[in-house]
């Protein structure tokens, strides 16, 4: 056949083609081909230089996915995805491809500076000028070894956003305990996405986000979580919508949300919810799931007594109930659920209880099926209890460790850093009288118990100086006075606090900031990152840099590292030890000689070479009510009950917990906080929302898919594409229902004010009927004041963090960007 | 200057030459002002428009079509003496086909500067023969009618008004400016995906309003020409202008007045939803009011009355004709683009459309120049002469 | 010779736009010139509201009305079926931007849609509108391939930069055949979902041929008679009648 000995041409001289490019594979050189007419004109086909692709994942949200960056004569062109990569498969996402401005950006920082204006504030000019790199990091390191000998390093905070790795974030944790400060480092999740993580671990003991089996699900019950806009890793989940919604047979999807969205329009049925509600939602669909008895017996365990059943409004005798792997049903039942009926649910959360019903029946019925949730429910004063009851439904329906059900993520195989940071520890790293002092967010202490970090409190304590006044931060791929909840008050706390930025933009931290130590961006780094929870089994990336830094930049990890080395004593001593971030990635690559990844990556130059390491498979899978262990050949290991506890199940009980024994142990603190007596607060139950802000009308603020985690500020063809269901073309517009409009006066495209107690902003109003007549809907993480980049400016739309006040869920932290009411009127 | 001509009226009036030396000073403000406000074009090119993808012919596009349309007019009043024979109207022969010459330059140097690349236009046509194209007919009658215009004009002037290949000239332009307008007419009525527009009578609707046009134009501009005043004219000009032209014009008037109505009842009525949806969209504005009662009912009022003779009455009703046609073409022409076609929720209304200086200052530009030229006509043209008969 | 047709399964669609903006970065698109756009119509009163999509590529029309209103022949039909524009022989008239009825054209010459104007950012070199350091390399004006010259009108050539390499017979550009993946159009390479199918239409053992039969494929607007190379699947394919929005 013609066609194949054409294939098998084209074969070969694509080996040879590889083969010949060091980096990568060459793709050029392929003008001789048939279907090219030769041109006369000037312009004809230009005869471009060899091209290279480096491997490197995407920075534009913390999916990780592998990408193939092409290179010719020096200049970066394309972004396409990594065909061997399992996250990537060769796909992108709207944003990827998108990457190559962010390195051509002519707003970025093309070296080193530091501030002349010593005044600071929105309005401010910060009269940047430019410094040499030794300037910088000398001054920095001056000054922290300054606090520190005057025996306040606690004063110095690190504040730190999407960590990627050990080469970067990784980094931070030895550098605070040897230079002795609890703020270093501070993480962002509690402005992320806790509430889910905290969820889990209060019912099945894993603080984690969770894998997916995506590929063979047969029900999805997604919660709030903008599966198709924002959930991650959303490229990957793209991949999977297309598999689920034409395999056989073909998964059905029911979705809860606020408003229409690109999620609940490709849903199978989408149901408007109440804001802050989903966790009544959720336990009526529990209800009906019990009193029909749909739930998955092999997991959670039967009747002892044939005849038994779940009737709404009766309990249930005590002991008459087997539990398998969950813990506390009869409680719950007795004590909560009996009454959670779908009736109940409809007065809550506004949903007819017909369709309740039909969910539940529907999804208690299909095997394997999943809930899944984010932001929507646990961003929210009762969130963690949100979360908990939707993921019940998981237990409910044994999805756990199941095919088609959910895991968790394990680590790479990692070598060991070539020193260690135990082995340089002065006096005052080991037992310094930091060691005393809280958190500047006080995560941790009573105040927010379980919460493993604060950021959005860390501003507020500032300025209040309580527990302390800081004196120095740092920033690293975050921004909370932008994005912080109430974030003005940011903006007044960090007038006083001396500002190290890292981000190679000019974003509101810049402009705020003292001195400025700008990082590279993505195509330019050589970064790992371990991936973001995917399908269970580990994999680590590498970014290889496509090309040498465009400007004078320098990248954080090695930014750490040479502060540290200008610090006096041991630490000094450590860093040096330490030498490089190039040298720390090579030293986690002897992990892999020991247990080669799939693809055959064994070392740092096959790592390079590749972009990722992963060994298949996950280890452990739950089938039909017994759990099993990977023995290298098959699912064939039998687990024991204390092995689960040790490896899955990490709760008290080491089941399945309906009576949380993690938040059981915080009774009182939260007893006090919520309002919940402290017997019963371990149960997943109703704790209605409490709503800030003092509207009228709820305020929900999502992410985008072409904004989602919000790096698209400064891409005019992001910015041109945002939210095509309003066609926002040049900015994002405020979604309200018609009737909410007309009933104050407003018009189909006014100019709007958005008013709550902490503050007013201005959008662009557009009508749709797709948003509830309660609620307004607003794009999160519009809205730049920095006066230093150009493209974000005078978007027409406000930041919605000013009119959201800063509560947070007691339990997770995290900060409640959903529970906000609003009032609005025309501007 | 030839002998065959006879002078027949004396440029003695002071009025006249008040008028005409107004003509020509407003020519060159308006030349300066258009030149300034233009100049975009040169620093921004068509960036300084405020056409679009979603939008892109505007102003000077249905300025074109107005000015060449007249034009076409024009060339009809002047064929009604020179090819029809009917010699009453050889009083105003020459000055229509010169009126029909500045028009024409008026269009082409609108769409000169609507275009990308006009240069090009001149080799890439004719070389690549696109005959599908109703553009390229277009182009290739109404270049052939310029030529054949011009021809004219200059046989004319030298006073060749009725020799074998005079009149051949002269049928040879009306025959081609009919199939321009009627190309004109396709390069819009063909277009099915824009229901505005479509139509095979498109053709026709721009016969009867080019004719409308050119005789609004007479009205206009002759009796300007003439001061106001018929007793400036010789007999022949004042018994057309005062008798047999004003019942003409009142004719045509009324049929576009029909098709007006009719086209817009249509309009509002119809089932087909762009087409409904545009119309109530224009029948809403300001402008359609003013264009229908005050630019036409209220003219052929005037022309329905007694005072149809009265040069004032016949300047006002010209004047308002005038712009009431440049309305309509302005209406027509961005109408069938204002319904975005395939642009989703990016442009989920009509599409918002108003020239920019630019455009204006374009317009200006090329009427500017038109008018100059009629005026150095005027002057220098002799454009009353007629045959002797 | 093939006649390379494109097929979208809208089932799996998720409209995320990333066939946009992979069109956008390789073939150095202006925003708002999206050659490659994403359209989406909503309908419906709350809570029962219906949002549609579909991605709009060129149709590269079998009968394509905007090659045969073009006065120059400089947008024509090549031997592989794709319809495209010599920027040489383009004289800017944008009749072809009138007579198209998918409205998949554009004439940059126009104010940025946002600003700062990346024209003005990168200024252009050599004739071309704009110059980014990320221009790809690939340029052919002959072909409407590259950045444009001021005064011409651009649109999606299926990549034809890409395809136009592919080995001659082959009867689908799928990207999942790693010999293959250089040649499929950008926003058939990236579709996360894998709604994008691209293939020659004349080749009866095409995958695209047998979508287009097994899940009765759609082409948009037939009444026009443009008779597109482009197909839909899925029960959604239709676009909503214009309605203007409620003003109050």
């Amino acid at each position: 056949m013609n066609v194949f000995q054409t294939l098998m041409n084209r074969r070969r001289f694509l080996k040879t083609g590889a083969a010949a490019g060091a980096t990568g594979a060459a793709v050029t050189g392929l003008g001789g081909l048939p279907g090219l007419t030769p041109v006369k004109e000037a312009k004809a086909q230009a005869a471009a230089g060899q091209t290279t692709i480096t491997k490197n994942i995407c920075h534009q949200c913390p999916a990780r996915c592998g990408i193939d960056v092409y290179t010719t004569d020096g200049r970066v062109h394309a972004i396409y995805g990594n065909t061997d990569h399992p996250i990537a498969n060769g796909k992108l996402c709207p944003k990827g491809h998108l990457g190559t401005y962010i390195l051509y950006d002519q707003d970025r920082w093309k070296g080193p500076m530091k501030r002349t204006n010593p005044k600071k504030g929105r309005n401010e000019d910060p009269g940047f000028v430019p410094i040499s790199w030794d300037e910088a990091l000398d001054t920095i390191a001056g000054r922290l070894q300054n606090l520190r000998d005057k025996g306040e390093s606690h004063r110095f905070a690190l504040f730190y956003g999407r960590g990627w790795g050990a080469s970067c974030a990784g980094l931070q944790g030895p550098f605070g305990k040897l230079y002795g400060s609890p703020n270093v480092a501070i993480g962002h999740a509690s402005m992320c996405s806790e509430g889910s993580k905290r969820a889990k671990k209060a019912t099945d003991g894993n603080d984690s986000y969770n894998a997916y089996d995506y590929r063979n699900t047969n029900y999805l019950l997604i919660f709030g979580a903008g599966f198709l806009e924002a959930f991650r890793p959303y490229n990957y989940l793209m991949q999977m919508w297309g598999h689920m919604r034409t395999k056989s047979p073909k998964t059905r999807v029911t979705t809860i949300d606020v408003h229409a969205n690109t999620t609940t329009a490709a849903s199978d049925r989408a149901l408007y919810i109440k804001p802050g509600t989903d966790g009544a939602l959720a336990l009526a669909i529990a209800h009906v799931m019990l009193t029909e008895g749909l739930w998955d017996k092999e997991f959670v365990g039967d009747f002892r007594y044939p005849g038994s059943r779940f009737r709404s409004g009766e309990r249930i005798p005590a002991g008459s109930f087997a539990e398998k792997w969950t813990h506390g049903i009869e409680q719950w039942w007795n004590e909560e659920l009996k009454d959670r009926t779908p009736e109940w649910a409809e007065t809550i959360t506004t949903i007819p209880a017909r369709h309740i019903r039909t969910v539940a029946r529907e999804f208690g019925s299909t095997r394997p099926a999943m809930a899944i949730f984010e932001r929507g429910p646990t961003a929210h004063t009762n969130g963690t209890y949100n979360g908990m009851a939707i993921h019940a439904l998981n237990a409910l329906t044994g999805a756990l460790f199941a095919e088609g059900g959910l895991h968790y993520q394990m680590g790479p195989s990692y070598g060991s850093l070539p020193v260690n940071a135990d082995d340089y520890m002065d006096d005052w790293s080991r037992d310094g009288a930091w060691k005393k002092q809280p958190r500047i967010d006080m995560a941790g202490t009573e105040r927010w118990p379980t919460a493993g970090t604060m950021m959005q409190e860390a501003g507020p304590n500032h300025l209040k100086g309580d527990p302390y006044k800081l004196d120095t931060a740092m920033f690293y791929l975050t921004n909370p006075i932008l994005t912080a909840p109430n974030g003005q008050v940011w903006e007044e706390a960090m007038k006083d606090v001396f500002i190290i930025d890292t981000s190679p933009y000019g974003a509101e931290t810049a402009a705020y900031a003292d001195i400025i130590v700008p990082d590279h961006t993505y195509l330019e780094r050589l970064q790992d990152a371990p991936t973001y929870p995917f399908e269970g089994w580990p994999m680590a990336q590498l970014r290889t840099p496509a090309i040498e830094p465009v400007h004078d930049t320098k990248v954080y990890g090695d930014v750490l590292i040479e502060i540290g080395k200008r610090m006096k004593g041991p630490m000094g001593d450590y860093y040096k030890a330490l030498g490089s971030t190039e040298n720390v990635l090579r030293h986690l690559a002897t992990g892999f000689a020991k247990d080669p990844g799939d693809n055959g990556v064994n070392s740092f130059e096959t790592w390079k070479e590749k972009g990722v390491w992963y060994k298949k498979p996950y280890h452990w899978r739950q089938w039909r009510g017994d759990f099993y262990e990977w023995d290298g050949k098959g699912y064939n290991v039998r687990m024991s009950e204390e092995d689960v506890k040790a490896k899955l199940l990490k709760t008290p009980s080491g089941k399945f917990e309906f009576n949380s024994g993690f938040i059981a142990n915080h009774a009182e603190n939260f007893s006090k906080k919520l309002g919940v007596p402290a017997n019963r607060i371990g149960l997943i139950q109703w704790v209605p929302p409490k709503y800030t802000g003092g509207g009228d009308l709820h305020l929900v603020t999502p992410k985008t898919a072409m904004h989602a985690e919000g790096r698209g500020a400064n891409l005019s063809h992001a910015i041109a594409l945002q939210q095509p269901m309003h066609g926002g073309n040049r900015t994002v517009f405020l979604e309200i229902h018609p009737q909410t409009a007309r009933d104050r006066g407003i018009r189909n495209g006014d100019k709007v004010r958005i008013k709550s107690s902490v503050g007013s902003i201005e959008a662009y109003c557009k009508f749709f009927e797709g948003t509830r007549p309660d609620t307004l809907v607003l794009p999160f993480e519009h809205g730049h004041w920095s006066m230093l980049t150009r493209w974000t400016q005078n978007r027409g739309v406000g930041h919605s963090g000013e009119v959201t006040e800063n509560v947070s869920d007691p339990i997770s932290g995290l900060a409640c960007y959903y529970t906000g009411m609003v009032s609005v009127e025309r501007a | 200057m030839s002998n065959a001509t006879q002078t027949m009226d004396a440029p003695t009036s002071t009025g006249r030459s008040v008028i005409s030396n107004a003509r020509i000073g407003l020519g060159v403000i308006g030349l300066l002002a258009g030149l300034a406000a233009a100049a975009g074009l040169l620093t921004g090119g068509h960036a300084t428009f405020n056409t679009t993808s979603n939008l892109s012919w505007g102003l000077p596009v249905s300025a074109y079509v107005f000015f060449v349309l007249t034009s076409t007019g024009l060339t009809f009043v002047a064929s009604l003496a020179m090819v029809f024979g009917m010699k009453n109207f050889y009083p105003i022969a020459k000055r229509c086909v010169w009126g029909a010459i500045a028009t024409l330059v008026i269009g082409f140097i609108s769409l000169g500067l609507e275009i990308g690349h006009p240069l090009r236009m001149i080799w890439a046509v004719p070389l690549n023969l696109q005959v599908r194209s109703p553009m390229f007919w277009m182009g290739l009658f109404y270049t052939a009618y310029g030529v054949f215009l011009i021809w004219k004009f200059m046989l004319i002037n030298k006073g060749d008004w009725d020799s074998s290949t005079s009149r051949k000239v002269g049928i040879a332009s009306l025959l081609t400016v009919v199939f321009a307008h009627a190309t004109l007419g396709s390069v819009f009525g063909m277009m099915a995906m824009r229901p505005f527009w479509y139509g095979g009578m498109v053709p026709v609707y721009f016969l009867i309003t080019a004719f409308l046009s050119g005789l609004a134009f007479i009205m206009l501009f002759i009796n300007l020409d003439y001061g106001v005043d018929h007793g400036n004219m010789s007999d022949g000009a004042r018994k057309a202008m005062s008798e047999q032209l004003p019942i003409i014009f009142t004719i045509v008037l009324g049929l576009v007045i029909v098709f007006t109505i009719a086209k817009t009842i249509t309009g509002l009525w119809t089932n087909v939803n762009e087409v409904q949806i545009v119309t109530r969209h224009i029948v809403s504005s300001f402008w359609f009011q003013f264009e229908l009662w005050i630019g036409m009912v209220l003219p052929f009022l005037l022309m329905l009355s007694a005072k149809r003779s009265d040069p004032r009455m016949q300047t006002l009703a010209g004047g308002l004709v005038i712009v009431a046609l440049f309305i309509g073409r302005y209406e027509y022409v961005v109408g069938g683009q204002l319904v975005p076609l395939f642009k989703g929720a990016w442009y989920d209304d009509l599409i918002a459309y108003t020239p920019s200086m630019t455009e204006i200052g374009v317009v200006v530009l090329a009427v500017s120049v038109g008018l100059l030229l009629y005026g150095y006509g005027d002057k220098k043209l002799k454009l009353s002469d007629a045959p002797k008969i | 010779m093939a006649k390379w047709g494109m097929v979208i399964d809208l089932e799996k669609c998720t409209g995320c736009q990333a066939c946009s903006t992979a069109c956008a970065m390789e073939n150095n698109t202006l925003p708002g010139e999206s050659w490659q756009d994403v359209l989406y119509y909503k309908e419906g009163k709350f809570p029962n509201v219906s949002v549609k999509w579909f991605p709009r590529p060129c149709m590269h029309c079998e009968n394509p009305s905007c090659m045969h209103v073009c006065p120059t022949r400089a947008t024509y039909k090549d031997e592989n079926g794709l319809v495209l524009i010599d920027w040489n022989k383009c004289i800017g008239c944008k009749y072809c931007m009138i007579a198209c009825p998918y409205g998949v054209r554009f004439y940059t010459d126009e104010k940025a849609l946002v600003e700062p104007d990346l024209k003005e950012v990168f200024p252009g070199q050599g004739g071309q509108q704009w110059s980014p350091p990320f221009q790809n390399p690939a340029s052919d004006w002959s072909k409407g391939v590259g950045i444009q010259p001021k005064g011409v009108v651009s649109k999606c050539t299926f990549c034809v930069h890409k395809v136009s390499k592919a080995p001659q017979g082959v009867p689908d550009l799928d990207e999942d055949i790693p010999e293959l993946k250089e040649f499929v159009p950008a926003c058939v390479r990236t579709c996360a979902p894998k709604a994008r199918y691209f293939g020659d239409l004349d080749n009866p053992a095409s995958n695209v041929n047998r979508l287009i039969a097994d899940k009765r494929g759609v082409r948009l607007l037939e009444h026009t008679g443009n008779k597109p190379q482009v197909y839909y699947l899925g029960d959604h394919g239709t676009v909503p009648g214009f309605e203007r929005p409620e003003k109050s």
